[in-house]
């Protein structure tokens, strides 16, 4: 017998019983195990595995089966919210980005017309606007560059949340 | 028979289908009714890949929320029990890798050894304790088998699971699965025939 032969049988072992197995390689089975006494050896035990395994009965606790239904509930409820949280801030700032390109239009717009109504050149107002426009930003940007860390530390923006709630009581 | 064969396979697509749009949608309910329906199937695979009760407890919760988290990498196209058990199976290897770096020999906890209850199969007392001492001889044979091997072993005989399925789901071809399957079976022999004489 060849080893392909051999090879054959142990993966027709494996297989039956779980896959459908055709009735030609069944036979063919049947046929080689009664010559081969390795191969047959090998079934019986796979046999005898499987009976074993199977007998083996490990059950989960209804309590258990509660408390991880529970707890992807309260998962399931907390990725909701957060889910929902995303979503608002997502809209914001879409709003905020539209809101603000509308509103640079605007004072752009109206400061060429006050340019216009005095007879200021173009190549003042331009630059003033845009000044005028960055200017908060460019305000905190160098602040938070001046004073790192108590403006980024979180206890500093917490103690200025509690001093805020304090000065509205 | 082959139009059996085919409702079979249109019933099990709709319902992995329905699993798929349903975990996509976080639904609750349809989360509780699939814990319930796989609770035994999934801590039996988990215990006999940890060989410990508490951890595969803890593993078993961890399972079900990876698979609410991730349930949107679902696509229903294979079986979900399929998809659900690589899941566990990450999560374990994940767990015993982090107990025991080396190697996933190393990773039997200490309060191994009687995890499984036996189910009475014979009549008289007798035979209860003459099964109850093969079980406990094929319990402590099987823990003494690598997990790698311990794993398709379960997998493949009290699974049910096909030899490709195993490959999928462990992440390893289906020639390393038939190796790790006989190789695990060879590995039981004196305990299988300790047990038959």
């Amino acid at each position: 017998m060849t080893n392909y032969e051999h090879d054959r049988a142990v993966d027709l072992i494996m297989r039956r019983g779980v896959e459908d197995i055709a009735a030609r390689d069944a036979a063919w089975l049947e046929s080689h195990l009664s010559r081969c006494a390795d191969c047959a050896e090998y079934a019986h035990l796979a046999e005898g595995t499987g009976e074993l395994l199977r007998s083996v009965a490990v059950t989960a606790s209804p309590a258990l089966v509660a408390a991880t239904q529970a707890r992807v509930r309260a998962r399931a409820e907390e990725l909701r919210e957060h889910q929902a949280r995303v979503f608002l801030v997502a809209v914001s700032f879409c709003i905020g980005v539209l809101s603000s390109t509308l509103s640079a239009w605007l004072w752009w717009k109206f400061g060429g017309w006050v340019a216009e109504r005095i007879g200021l050149p173009a190549s003042y107002v331009a630059p003033g606007i845009l000044l005028f426009w960055l200017l908060p930003a460019i305000v905190i940007a160098v602040l938070m560059l001046a004073f790192p860390r108590p403006l980024l530390e979180r206890s500093f923006m917490i103690s200025l949340g509690g001093e805020r709630e304090g000065e509205k009581r | 028979m082959v139009a059996t064969a085919f409702s079979a396979l249109a019933v099990m697509e709709t319902e992995e289908a329905q699993i798929a749009r349903g975990l996509r949608r976080r639904d609750p309910d349809l989360l509780d009714a699939l814990i319930e329906q796989y609770q035994h199937r999934l801590l039996r695979y988990l215990l006999h890949l940890t060989g410990n009760r508490a951890t595969a407890e803890d593993l078993f919760q961890e399972t079900w929320l990876r698979v609410l988290e991730k349930g949107h990498l679902y696509d229903g196209r294979n079986r979900f029990v399929t998809w659900l058990m690589s899941i566990a199976h990450n999560l374990a290897i994940d767990h015993l890798r982090k107990r025991s770096p080396d190697s996933l020999d190393e990773m039997r906890e200490p309060e191994d050894g009687a995890a499984f209850e036996p189910e009475a199969n014979g009549p008289s007392p007798l035979d209860v304790a003459v099964a109850r001492q093969e079980h406990e001889m094929f319990d402590a044979a099987l823990s003494k088998v690598r997990p790698l091997f311990r794993e398709v072993l379960v997998l493949r005989f009290q699974e049910q699971m096909k030899l490709e399925e195993i490959a999928q789901l462990v992440g390893i071809p289906v020639a390393t699965v038939k190796t790790r399957v006989y190789r695990g079976v060879m590995a039981l022999r004196p305990a299988l025939k300790g047990g038959a004489q």
